[in-house]
């Protein structure tokens, strides 16, 4: 199976300014980053914020291949969008979308890149802490993100193996040879790792045991 | 440490059959030695018998108690208790790198992060591991993804270590690595396995065929037995009893 793909940047360990801020203001920037592509209204405002943050991206260290790779799983699907909304909105608008999309899409990647997944999980735990008035457990939320992290490039490996193999046998046309195998190995894997974090008693509610 | 059977069984009902299908007859054991060891055809109930030991399969009928805990009742003190280890760790391995799994695997016992990342580079330099530890868990070789596997699950000190085949997907020499890492472990250990040098080395031995464990002894004896049953068809080993490492038989 290829787990290579990846949607985010992976971390890359470093000490750059980048780096050493503080988990909340990484948030706050994906946060921010988020919000702004509903209320960037000018295409050259959305280009301007993109090349700012390639900028913080590149300060970090990571380099720009690894810019690169974390945009390139998403640039057919931009490359659809973009052509569907300049054919039914014009330029200007096809533009201010795709770039508020890669906004958002390099916001993550500067987070994933320059925070530890445990740093990431700690986090999340903390933000869900207040929600522990109301029953939920903030483990939980972390473990949630953490299999989220892991599903995300084994699925895109599935399909990869999946099409190659459709391809070998020549039915790399047939949609069903495609979706079904694909479908069938994901829920294979989200019951081996439900196993796999059962066994180690990950992800139970927390109670005082004997 | 004891692990006690009694007269745990396990049927699955399966869609289009009147009756639920029977993985594993009701089995009565007491499993006290240090290292024991499971072989038998594929299918045979291996697994299904090794997960009911850290309540990953709740016995349909009957009782399984680790230590006095009951799998059923109190699984969560099982599985504290109790280490799994899988076939393939990919399916183990939840984290991109060694170092993250093995602090997921503290995050419940270990709340302050800097302790807990100490406590995990520990774990995997206790393997050799500590180089390796940052890189992508898809970049290690099969060994050294098992050894990662089996850090993360002794980072949290069980006191018996449970493998499912652990040693199938790897290669002569990782092999070798992994007997030599299972024989320095202080932890009980039970396993299956298709590796009869591997299974020669244990105390103890139980020979599961078509959901029956049909001899429990010795590995030496155990073995024999076994190239016996994979040497006859079929037909023949259905049936039969258990047969102790005096060859007397009995019903399990």
């Amino acid at each position: 199976m290829r787990g290579h793909g990846f949607l985010l940047a992976n971390y890359v360990p470093g000490t750059s300014l980048v780096h050493r801020t503080p988990l909340g203001l990484k948030f706050l920037l994906v946060l921010a980053c988020g919000m702004g592509s509903f209320l960037v209204a000018d295409w050259a405002a959305a280009a301007a914020g993109l090349a700012v943050l390639c900028g913080v991206f590149l300060l970090s260290g990571a380099g720009v291949r690894r810019l690169f790779r974390a945009v390139r799983p998403i640039l057919p699907v931009l490359a659809v969008i973009g052509l569907f909304q300049w054919w039914q909105l014009g330029g200007p608008v096809a533009a201010r979308i795709v770039l508020n999309v890669l906004v958002c899409v390099v916001a993550a990647a500067i987070l994933t890149a320059t925070t530890q997944v445990q740093s990431l999980l700690d986090g999340v735990a903390s933000l869900a802490r207040p929600f522990r008035r109301l029953g939920a457990d903030p483990e939980r939320f972390a473990l949630t993100i953490a299999i989220m992290l892991r599903s995300i490039p084994f699925i895109a490996g599935a399909y990869a193996d999946v099409r190659d193999s459709a391809r070998a046998r020549g039915l790399d046309r047939n949609p069903r040879a495609l979706v079904l195998p694909v479908f069938i190995t994901t829920v294979a894997f989200a019951r081996q790792t439900g196993d796999a974090l059962a066994a180690r008693g990950l992800g139970e509610a927390e109670d005082p045991d004997p | 440490m004891s692990i006690v059977l009694d007269r745990a069984a396990v049927r699955v009902a399966v869609d289009g059959r009147p009756e639920p299908k029977t993985l594993l007859e009701p089995v009565s054991l007491t499993l006290t030695e240090r290292r024991i060891g499971v072989i038998g055809a594929n299918g045979s109930g291996k697994s299904t018998l090794l997960r009911m030991l850290n309540g990953l399969v709740a016995p349909s009928s009957g009782a399984v108690a680790v230590s006095g805990f009951d799998t059923v009742r109190d699984v969560r003190a099982v599985r504290r208790r109790v280490g799994f280890v899988f076939t393939d760790p990919l399916s183990q391995l939840v984290m991109p790198t060694g170092r993250e799994d093995v602090e997921l695997s503290l995050r419940r016992s270990v709340r302050n992060a800097r302790e807990r990342r100490a406590q995990a580079e520990a774990a995997l330099d206790r393997f050799g591991l500590l180089a390796l530890a940052d890189q992508s868990i898809y970049e290690l070789s099969g060994g050294e993804r098992q050894l990662v596997a089996l850090a993360a699950v002794l980072a949290v000190k069980p006191d018996i270590l449970v493998l499912d085949e652990p040693s199938t997907l790897l290669d002569l020499r990782n092999r070798e690595l992994l007997r030599r890492t299972l024989a320095g472990l202080d932890q009980q250990i039970i396993l299956s396995t298709h590796d009869l040098d591997l299974a020669l080395d244990l105390e103890r031995l139980l020979v599961v065929e078509a959901g029956k464990i049909v001899f429990d002894g010795g590995p030496a004896a155990a073995v024999d037995h076994y190239r016996m049953l994979c040497a006859a068809a079929p037909a023949d080993v259905r049936g039969a009893g258990v047969r102790g490492a005096d060859g007397d038989t009995a019903q399990p």
